[in-house]
């Protein structure tokens, strides 16, 4: 072994400690700044991996875009709606953390054994290192032509949807619906607890929601 | 490469259809940026005209000698075709009942066009698509715009709550499907066009390994959140209340039959080595939807929600063709989904119409309403019973012809579930009917008693007439006249070249298609 490989080796035992040390910071934290927080190192890792396995490019991206805008936003959301507020404690509460463990558990066991198992075709292409820009570029033009546009669609489309959504809404005194049936914004069909009126129909209708 | 070269080897033509779509939604966006509020009065009846071109197009583009495009990305064969022409015309009825609806609702016009015009896009680019990044591409613009068509009326709680779980289980199962797919691209030695991926795993020899089930699985779990089918179906009931009636409207048809063209040249395509496989996941899921959705639609009290459980099951019907696995089969799927669109969507008109008069979708308050309204009434009445399969109704035809495909490929147990289940399905169908033709006046409901004059001179209600009796009349006559139909979905099978030479080419490299051949015959 070489030097070259020694450091490659300990690099990734410490890329690989810190990324399941930060996402199951995120997963089991019970304050969600934190787990925000370690999210970003979830990222940075993963980035470190992407280095490791010589693309760089998509380890800048990796940290430009997952870091810089996406972990960012999430912190900006957590700050705007951080709104505290006092749930009731739940009875059996502690049943729902140890399924969601015994499932985490057994669906880590059987992805665990399914990597271990699988004969994996290993390519033996040398990575395209410095090159990669180029051919991801080239890619985009010839064979990903198309899912490359319609992403553009879909992102114009995610914009027009988040003003929609975001906007403050003017409201002038009902002028947009003349006969003044419903307020403004809502559904027409009024909501169930208003209908419902005898108790029979009312447990009926949990019956329905339940199913 | 050439700039001509290249150009040449696109064969961009295919996409016609497509770009006429996106150029309305940009004609839709950008004519209400410069004309402003005034703009709503057309704007609909511009996106009417752009889908209605973009269904001449693919006309055009029937019996395409060269399908494929955007190299392998795009695949345009009649397959396609014919869901995409399902796709653009269900957006078609969706918006000639949402006018109204929008209007009286208060919100923004135009861009509800262009969130329900990217919506098509995307289901469009999904029914052709053969490779995984335009799979997934196409896939999540429908996806992203179904979320925020479901929260439109955003002063709703019901709206808000429908959107958030459509969004966060949508994110769930988006992911899980995008872990089957990566495992896909890595069996299959780095391919991502499907064709290549078969071929890829069988030269790996990854024919029973546990990574490719599990993949398979996975995918599996991604198509059957789209087209609803229990176990995956937990948001269907929530966002089918909370969201604008013309958008889930939109969702039971168009989105459902994008699902189905996915399922279909995902399936045939990408995993012939695991056909026993995939048709025993698809076998659970579609006895758990037929079961579930219409064993739970009889316990509800709101026609949206019983719409809702009734979509559940209509996917599993719909699934016994593609379990089926023969020609007859995909050609009844595609029959049971034209049909499914004119009797779905009319049913969805009279919801729609009934809400905006009375306020309410309280399946008791429909009771009494054929002394007020006898068209409505007419009209949901025919619209149920073909739902529930009732002869000479388009759905009886389309339900026969399943069950025949069905039953030729030898699924005796499926069918029979399938027939119990109609029967229970056309009771609650009938119970709406029942109680709208009840004579007694003390059996009217308050709704009807105050129920306002009927008139069709108001803004939008025009259009909303129009697709109610143009989906009245194809209900009614496409089981008599039916044949047209059934042609032409015969066609867009047997012209098919993915379906066809599917099973000719693989009984050479492989053993199980002897399996079912016997089957077929």
């Amino acid at each position: 072994m070489n030097l070259a490989e020694g450091v490659q080796i300990v690099s990734f035992g410490i890329l690989a400690v810190m990324m399941i040390g930060t996402a199951l910071g995120v997963v089991l934290l019970p304050n969600i700044v934190y787990s925000a927080f370690l999210l970003g190192g979830v990222f940075i890792s993963i980035a470190g991996m992407y280095l490791l396995l010589n693309a760089d490019f998509v380890a800048a991206a990796q940290v430009l875009i997952y870091i810089g805008a996406v972990n960012v936003l999430i912190l900006f959301a957590i700050m705007l709606v951080n709104k505290r507020e006092d749930f009731a404690p739940l009875r059996n509460a502690w049943v729902r953390p140890v399924f969601t463990g015994l499932v985490s558990v057994g669906l880590f066991a059987l992805l665990g054994t399914m990597v271990l198992v699988t004969p994996w075709a290993l390519s033996t292409q040398v990575s395209a290192g410095d090159s990669a820009i180029f051919l991801i570029g080239q890619h985009f033009f010839t064979d990903f032509l198309l899912p490359f546009e319609l992403a553009s669609i879909l992102l114009l489309m995610a914009m027009v949807g988040a003003i929609i959504l975001a906007r403050r809404e003017f409201l002038p005194d009902q002028v947009m619906s003349p006969t003044k049936q419903q307020p403004i914004l809502t559904l027409p069909e009024r909501p169930r607890e208003l209908v419902s009126v005898s108790s029979d129909k009312s447990s009926n209708l949990d019956d329905g929601r339940r199913g | 490469m050439d700039f001509a070269n290249l150009a040449a080897q696109l064969n961009a033509g295919t996409i016609l259809p497509e770009g006429i779509v996106i150029i309305t939604l940009l004609v839709v966006l950008v004519g209400d940026l410069i004309v402003g509020r005034s703009a709503s009065r057309w704007l609909p009846y511009v996106a009417i005209a752009g889908l209605l071109s973009a269904i001449a197009a693919l006309y055009l583009q029937w019996d395409n000698t060269n399908p494929v495009s955007f190299f392998g990305a795009f695949n345009s064969d009649d397959l396609s075709v014919i869901f995409r022409g399902i796709i653009a015309l269900s957006a078609t009825v969706t918006i000639l009942m949402s006018i109204r609806y929008i209007e009286q609702s208060g919100t923004a016009m135009a861009e509800f066009m262009t969130i329900l015009l990217t919506a098509t896009l995307g289901g469009m680019f999904l029914s052709g698509a053969s490779e995984l990044v335009m799979i997934f591409i196409s896939l999540e613009t429908l996806s992203i715009s179904s979320y925020l068509l479901t929260g439109y009326t955003k002063r709703d709680p019901r709206s808000n709550e429908a959107a958030l779980k459509y969004l966060l289980i949508g994110a769930a199962s988006t992911a899980v499907f995008l872990y089957g797919v990566s495992l896909l691209y890595g069996l299959s030695g780095g391919e991502t066009q499907l064709s290549a991926i078969a071929v890829g795993l069988n030269s790996a020899n990854a024919g029973q390994s546990l990574a490719l089930v599990i993949s398979l699985v996975f995918v599996i779990a991604g198509i059957a959140f789209k087209i609803s089918a229990a176990p995956f179906h937990q948001w269907t009931p929530d966002v089918y209340e909370g969201a604008p009636t013309p958008v889930i409207a939109f969702l039971s048809v168009g989105s459902k039959a994008a699902g189905f063209a996915l399922a279909i040249r995902l399936m045939t395509t990408a995993f012939p080595l695991l056909t026993d496989e995939w048709h025993f996941v698809f076998t659970a899921l579609a006895v758990l939807s037929m079961i579930l959705g219409n064993v739970v639609a009889l316990a509800q009290t709101t026609m949206k929600r019983m719409l809702a459980y009734s979509s559940i099951a209509q996917a599993g019907f719909i699934m016994i063709g593609l379990i089926a696995g023969t020609d007859a089969g995909y050609a009844s799927m595609v029959f049971y989904l034209l049909v499914y669109l004119f009797m779905n969507l009319g049913g969805f008109s009279c919801v729609i119409l009934f809400s905006l008069r009375t306020g309410t979708d309280q399946i008791s308050e429909y009771s009494g309403l054929y002394q007020k309204d006898p068209l409505l009434t007419l009209c949901l009445s025919i619209c149920l019973l073909s739902l529930g399969g009732i002869p000479p109704l388009a759905g009886f035809f389309g339900k026969i012809y399943l069950f025949w495909a069905g039953w030729q490929a030898g699924l005796y147990g499926l069918v029979l579930l399938g027939l119990v289940t109609t029967v229970v399905s056309i009771y609650y169908y009938i119970r709406v009917v029942r109680m709208m033709v009840v004579k007694e006046p003390q059996e009217v409901s308050d709704a009807v008693r105050n129920y306002p004059e009927v008139r069709w001179d108001l803004p939008g209600m025009r259009p909303l007439q129009v697709g109610l009796v143009l989906s009245l009349v194809a209900t009614s006559l496409a089981g008599i006249l039916s044949n047209p139909l059934f042609t032409l979905a015969n066609n867009s099978i047997t012209n098919t070249s993915t379906l066809q030479p599917a099973v000719v080419s693989s009984v050479g490299t492989q053993v199980d298609v002897n399996q079912t051949q016997p089957l077929i015959d």
